[in-house]
């Protein structure tokens, strides 16, 4: 016969319903954390998964931002590229006028200064600073992109690439374009840049040239050429943002799949746990109530 | 004749009340910790017939053979070694645990990452003194994190040579008390309910001392006990009334040793070994934390080194100190970090030195040695937390099968109290009869 000691009794009782309140506990904390493991040792294999996702997801939030930067700096180049189209199509306008051969010296003169102010504005444009307020065009130098010499001509400063932006994944885009990527260009088998041109121009229509409607003759076609080059350049810079979107489109992508994973591995499943909770507590009040009739139960009670 | 019924009575009179009296004594101590469930032994009082009443009728009652005393020894030992292993096992449990939440919940992880993508952020625009700042900042929080695992880690061993230098005492105070138990034992009287107290405090004191250490016992034909540390081949912690001092000495990488009577032993059982074992762990962990954090600081040093500041002088170090908790910040401005390689121009935008310094962290991998370090220990603590669950099953049932022999009923204590009751009753009939006959002899005339 096996005897059941009182003491005994109680103490697994106690045992008992201890238990089953300490797992509906685990299981409530659950729910109200939203995540399955409350420490590493609840799963290790799980936890290590979803560091290594955390980090990944850290290092995608600063490829983010890069990729945002690097859009910002292309649309910025895009922008001033657009200027430079606006400013090179103004300049053929002038040396159109001006190779008119019924314009007299004056009118020639004051067709240069237009012309000379235009340079000025371009090279102001060249100079063009981006959002963190380094040299839209200079590349990665620390001071502007071009500076003028005593001649008046516009001399390249900066540095020979534009500099790469990662994108993470081992992806990365070169972060804007330097002016000489659309600026120079040949002419006539000689190497030039627009400011040049449009600056020699100026000169040449304010008496520097003994021909002047000559200068502006050969000028069309040097300007032709440039105009060619910016739009390829802003070519170029769409490309490069097109490339840009097609890696966020990729971060995006593959950040979904791992916020899936983490919540499959992290999460708590809600319509399980709640049931387990359910279920736990059942079991809970059912031992509390024949607890209380067990221990009710005694043959002492029962002496007179 | 020589039998008396008035004697016989009495003697059943008496002997019922000594029941009742174990009787209530057991309801007393129903929820007594230790006590074992007594109960009584009657016999027969009877002579045999000498020469020449052979036949003749000799019944002299009832008396109290011995008190029994319900404890099975081998059930016992059961419930000490399974408890000893039980306790093991709970006290390095708890123990890892803290060792992992001073590792995991100081957040070294999430720091190291921290500290990788503010590098990563900085690489974006190298002259940017707010990013500078960040990633300085993040550098901070990582010598602060590492300070903090390494003194969480420190607490926790602490806490656990205190607690088993405090059981180191309860074992010889224990041993004391179970040498007075066995002197006194070896002067009580054989199945005394002195004697039956006496045996209850040594199992209690026994129990106690299983709790703390692996102990092999030795039970003499007086009832004393001898013990044994560390199985049985183990020396003699108590025998007789003499004991051997145990003492524990700690070593210089924070591991307990233990010593009985001078001589070296290994326990094997029980809450202090399962404490040593786990501060085996947490000095394996501090050292692990040492060599993540040189490596940071090797690393992050030797690049900056090799670079140039954003004034353009040659690096100064990033951290100065040595191991996870002597690692500190030594740069005290952003502009310091050096970004570019060695002999840059002042405020130079070139970031190939920030490049050649996340090339090393990244191959000095610290995020994978953290990871890894939290892995081995998160899984040793689910492991472990397997054991000490099945081992804590074991320990209960054990107990169970004990207190099912030697605890307290209070259902079949009611029973002996009726039972005793009216023997009790039925003995005073017996005495009421002996008086009426007495009285019919008186009455003849």
């Amino acid at each position: 016969m096996t005897r059941i000691s009182t003491s005994a009794f109680y103490e697994r009782s106690r045992l008992n319903m201890g238990g089953l309140r300490a797992q509906a506990e685990d299981l409530q904390a659950a729910i109200g954390r939203g995540e399955r493991l409350a420490r590493s040792s609840d799963d290790p294999v799980a936890a290590s998964r979803l560091r290594g996702l955390l980090r990944a997801e850290r290092h995608s939030a600063i490829d983010t931002s890069n990729a945002n930067l690097a859009s910002t700096d292309l649309q910025l180049a895009d922008g001033a590229l657009s200027e430079f189209t606006a400013f090179t199509i103004r300049a053929q306008e002038l040396a159109t006028q001006a190779a008119s051969g019924t314009l007299n010296a004056d009118q020639r003169a004051a067709i240069g200064q237009e012309l000379g102010l235009l340079h000025g504005s371009l090279v102001a444009l060249a100079n063009s600073r981006n959002g963190a307020g380094h040299a839209l065009f200079g590349g990665v130098t620390t001071g502007a992109a071009y500076s003028v010499d005593g001649a008046g001509n516009a001399v390249y400063g900066g540095s020979a690439s534009a500099g790469e932006l990662a994108l993470g994944e081992g992806l990365s885009v070169s972060r804007g374009i330097t002016g000489p990527d659309f600026l120079n260009f040949n002419h006539n088998g000689v190497p030039t840049n627009l400011m040049a041109v449009v600056k020699g121009l100026a000169d040449a229509l304010q008496g520097g040239a003994a021909d002047p409607a000559t200068a502006a003759r050969d000028a069309l076609g040097a300007l032709d050429s440039g105009l060619d080059t910016v739009s390829a350049g802003q070519t170029l810079v769409g490309v490069r943002l097109a490339w840009v979107d097609l890696t966020t489109e990729r971060r995006i992508d593959l950040s979904e799949l791992r916020q899936g994973e983490q919540a499959e591995l992290g999460g708590t499943d809600l319509p399980a746990t709640i049931t387990r909770l359910q279920e736990i507590l059942t079991v809970l009040e059912a031992s509390q109530a024949s607890f209380t009739k067990l221990s009710s139960l005694s043959l002492l009670d029962n002496l007179r | 004749m020589s039998s008396d019924l008035l004697s016989i009575a009495r003697s059943g009179a008496m002997a019922a009340r000594i029941a009742l009296d174990v009787t209530a004594q057991n309801i007393a101590n129903a929820s007594s910790t230790g006590y074992v469930r007594r109960s009584v032994s009657l016999t027969e009082v009877t002579a045999s017939g000498g020469f020449g009443r052979v036949n003749d009728v000799s019944l002299s009652g009832v008396r109290l053979d011995r008190v029994v005393r319900n404890a099975d020894q081998f059930r016992q030992a059961e419930v000490r070694r399974t408890g000893g292993d039980a306790a093991r096992a709970g006290a390095e449990l708890t123990a890892l645990e803290n060792i992992e939440t001073a590792v995991e919940q100081s957040g070294l992880y999430p720091a190291i990452v921290g500290f990788d993508t503010a590098l990563q952020r900085l690489s974006t625009d190298p002259v940017d003194p707010s990013l500078r700042s960040a990633a300085l900042e993040a550098a901070r929080t990582l010598a602060g994190t590492f300070n903090l695992a390494a003194s969480g880690l420190e607490a926790s061993s602490t806490l656990q040579r205190f607690e088993a230098q405090d059981e180191v005492n309860q074992v010889n105070d224990i041993a004391t008390e179970l040498g007075r138990v066995n002197l006194r034992l070896s002067r009580a009287g054989i199945d005394s309910s002195d004697q039956a107290a006496l045996l209850d405090q040594r199992d209690l004191l026994l129990d106690r001392l299983s709790g703390m250490s692996d102990i092999a016992t030795e039970i003499a034909a007086d009832q004393t006990v001898s013990v044994r540390l560390g199985g049985t081949a183990g020396p003699q912690l108590v025998s007789g009334g003499t004991t051997q001092p145990l003492a524990m000495s700690t070593a210089g990488d924070g591991t307990i040793g233990f010593t009985l009577g001078g001589g070296p032993i290994t326990l094997s059982g029980g809450s202090l070994a399962g404490r040593a074992s786990a501060l085996d762990t947490a000095a394996a962990t501090r050292t692990a934390l040492d060599g993540l954090a040189d490596s940071l600081i090797s690393t992050a040093n030797a690049a900056q080194t090799n670079g140039a500041a954003l004034d353009g002088t040659t690096g100064q170090p990033l951290f100065s100190g040595s191991g996870a908790s002597g690692i500190s910040l030594a740069l005290t401005s952003g502009a310091g970090l050096a970004t570019a390689p060695a002999g840059s121009a002042i405020g130079s935008r070139d970031q190939s030195n920030l490049a050649a310094l996340r090339g090393a962290l990244t191959s000095a991998d610290l995020a994978g040695g953290t990871d890894a370090l939290l892995f081995s220990i998160s899984s040793t603590v689910a492991s472990r937390r397997t054991t000490s669950e099945a081992l804590d099953v074991i320990a209960g049932s054990a107990r169970v099968a004990l207190s099912a022999q030697a605890g307290v009923d209070l259902d079949a204590e009611a029973v002996n109290l009726i039972r005793y009751q009216q023997a009790f009753q039925a003995n005073g009939k017996a005495m009421q009869v002996a008086a009426t006959l007495f009285d019919t002899l008186l009455a003849i005339r």
